[in-house]
């Protein structure tokens, strides 16, 4: 191990999110915190597979995008409450985690990253034409709840507390992952891939393990997202934007860091919602101009992002490190 | 026999690295390697640990045949390599180094971390073991790659040049440490070009010249052959000097 989180750390910030809902009422509020977990969810994900194995996918959109589309789906095509989708959704995006992951993660280079990017825009130009996911329209979910199944409810509480549970299971199986033979692996691929082959690591296998347990979440905050919205198009299922977004979070925070998403998440999210608050319409390249600028300062001062100049600036007993 | 390496060759294009060299190694050896900068040392053990695929000739590792087999398959059955510059897992701590290599034969966490310990405290790693990998000098990385690769629990160890670049000193006791690894019952196979490491470790040696084998046995036999002589310094020069 050479991150350590100690579970003091993981209580104040589960009791920050549980009351964050009693302190902030307002739809405002509670609307910035759903799109906080929901963004949180997003770059947990692709943390596992970008952070912690080094793999960076900028295509991710294509697991929240199946993810998105499967409940409104069955609920349009068979009239099945969108929850039943979720696991369809899940299904897909493993077996196009294997489909990509195969053939790329046996190369070095960049295959994998121009893979995950070219896949994920071929769907969405796809999608934008085949009619019976509703093309360019997208699709709708139920208008009015037939009952709790359907997931549909008027305020933005219960959306709050099923994404809380949902990052709260991603996180435990990431604090697990971290601390098992797995976790092991995948930073010593990152680090160096022929040394850890050598030491019996099966690379490929652990590649493809880690691309699956990343898809299997990223397709499921793709669900909540299009249950919370009840819409779902091609640009807002599987734009690159999406993508882009979960690796800006993850680096902002500190990629292969279990919290570091949460970190770049709670930054960059108020950030962004103040930006679009201020400028309104006309600041619609806004988002644009503020990733873009954040990739810069990340690569030109912080590659290790926040958590890793937290280590380097924060008294020693406050570090999260072990190392001497 | 515990390795039987037949014929094998490596060929980059039309550059052949290695041309049908043979290497027989009985368990309980140290064998070393010599041979002059791009002799194809190296590419020959990359061939033996599975790390690069042999254009002709068969791996046989007790009784096993390894001649298509990945890296992680030849470390399962016990072969273990260091690299002539060292790969340490720089983000990793030292203990988390050698616990990557533990996990091999001890899937659980706190017995591969048993397991790595004591081979900290075989290698004289024990008190760096919550140090950054990326914080040691050359010789701890070398000796971190000696530990890491021991925590698969090796019969076969190839080491390549892991004790060059060290000072006298760090020298003597890195020798201390091969003959201690050795007095476990693991086989070594060692490239070097410090003479001293060949000459008081080794029994046998086989010399490496353009991707052949151009001499073997006894160390102190080998060092006066005329064809590793002319080898080494070159056609004609060592008779001027004599």
């Amino acid at each position: 191990m050479t991150k350590f989180s100690p579970p003091w750390s993981a209580l104040i910030i589960g009791a920050i999110l549980l009351i964050y809902p009693m302190v902030f009422s307002g739809a405002f509020y509670l609307d910035i915190g759903t799109t906080f977990l929901l963004a949180a969810i997003s770059a947990s994900a692709w943390n596992i597979v970008g952070g912690y194995a080094g793999q960076v996918s900028v295509g991710h959109s294509v697991f929240y995008g199946f993810g998105a589309y499967c409940p409104l789906l069955v609920f349009q095509l068979f009239g099945w409450p969108p929850l039943a989708g979720i696991p369809i959704g899940i299904g897909v995006s493993i077996v196009v985690a294997i489909l990509i992951g195969l053939p790329t993660f046996r190369l070095t280079g960049h295959y994998f990253s121009m893979a995950t990017i070219a896949v994920a825009e071929l769907i969405r130009i796809f999608t934008g034409t085949w009619d019976l996911v509703g093309a360019a329209i997208g699709l709708q979910g139920p208008a009015v709840a037939r009952g709790w199944w359907d997931l549909t409810f008027r305020g933005e509480l219960p959306y709050y507390y099923i994404f809380l549970g949902v990052l709260a299971v991603l996180l435990v199986i990431t604090a697990m992952m971290e601390r098992r033979r797995f976790g092991y692996y995948l930073r010593a691929i990152k680090t160096r891939e022929r040394a850890a082959q050598s030491l019996g690591v099966p690379v490929l296998h652990t590649k493809i393990k880690a691309l699956v347990l990343s898809a299997v979440f990223t397709s499921i905050a793709g669900s909540l997202y299009s249950l919370k919205t009840g819409f779902i198009d091609p640009e807002s299922g599987f734009g690159i934007l999406i993508s882009v977004q979960m690796v800006i979070i993850a680096a902002l925070g500190g990629a292969g860091t279990l919290y570091g998403p949460l970190l770049g998440a709670a930054i960059l999210i108020p950030l962004q919602t103040a930006t679009n608050t201020w400028f309104g319409g006309g600041g619609s390249g806004l988002t644009y101009i503020l990733y873009g600028g954040i990739i810069v300062i990340i690569a030109r001062f912080e590659p290790g992002g926040l958590l890793d100049l937290w280590d380097r600036l924060a008294p020693r007993k406050w570090r999260r490190s072990r190392a001497a | 026999m515990l390795l039987e390496a037949k014929n094998v060759s490596k060929a980059f294009g039309s550059f052949r690295a290695v041309a049908g060299a043979d290497l027989s190694v009985e368990s309980g050896e140290i064998i070393g390697l010599i041979g002059p900068n791009g002799a194809g040392k190296s590419t020959f053990f990359n061939c033996i640990a599975g790390d690069m695929p042999v254009t002709t000739g068969t791996i046989v590792f007790d009784g096993h045949d390894l001649t298509r087999s990945a890296p992680e398959a030849h470390a399962l059955a016990g072969i273990g390599r260091t690299f002539q510059v060292p790969a340490t897992f720089e983000d990793m701590t030292v203990l988390d180094n050698v616990m990557v290599g533990a996990f091999l034969r001890h899937p659980h966490r706190n017995d591969a971390r048993d397991h790595a310990r004591q081979i900290l405290d075989l290698t004289g790693l024990a008190p760096l073991a919550n140090n950054w990998a990326r914080t040691l000098g050359t010789p701890g990385r070398k000796r971190l790659e000696i530990a890491r690769v021991l925590a698969t629990t090796p019969r076969l160890m190839l080491l390549d040049e892991s004790l060059a670049g060290l000072t006298p000193t760090e020298l003597i006791e890195a020798i201390a440490l091969v003959r201690k690894i050795h007095e476990t019952g693991v086989t070594i196979v060692i490239v070097e070009h410090i003479m001293e490491v060949i000459m008081t470790l080794t029994k046998r040696v086989l010399v490496f010249n353009q991707g052949h084998v151009i001499a073997s046995g006894k160390p102190e036999d080998v060092v006066k052959d005329e064809g590793v002589i002319e080898a080494y310094l070159g056609r004609g020069k060592h008779t001027k000097r004599g």
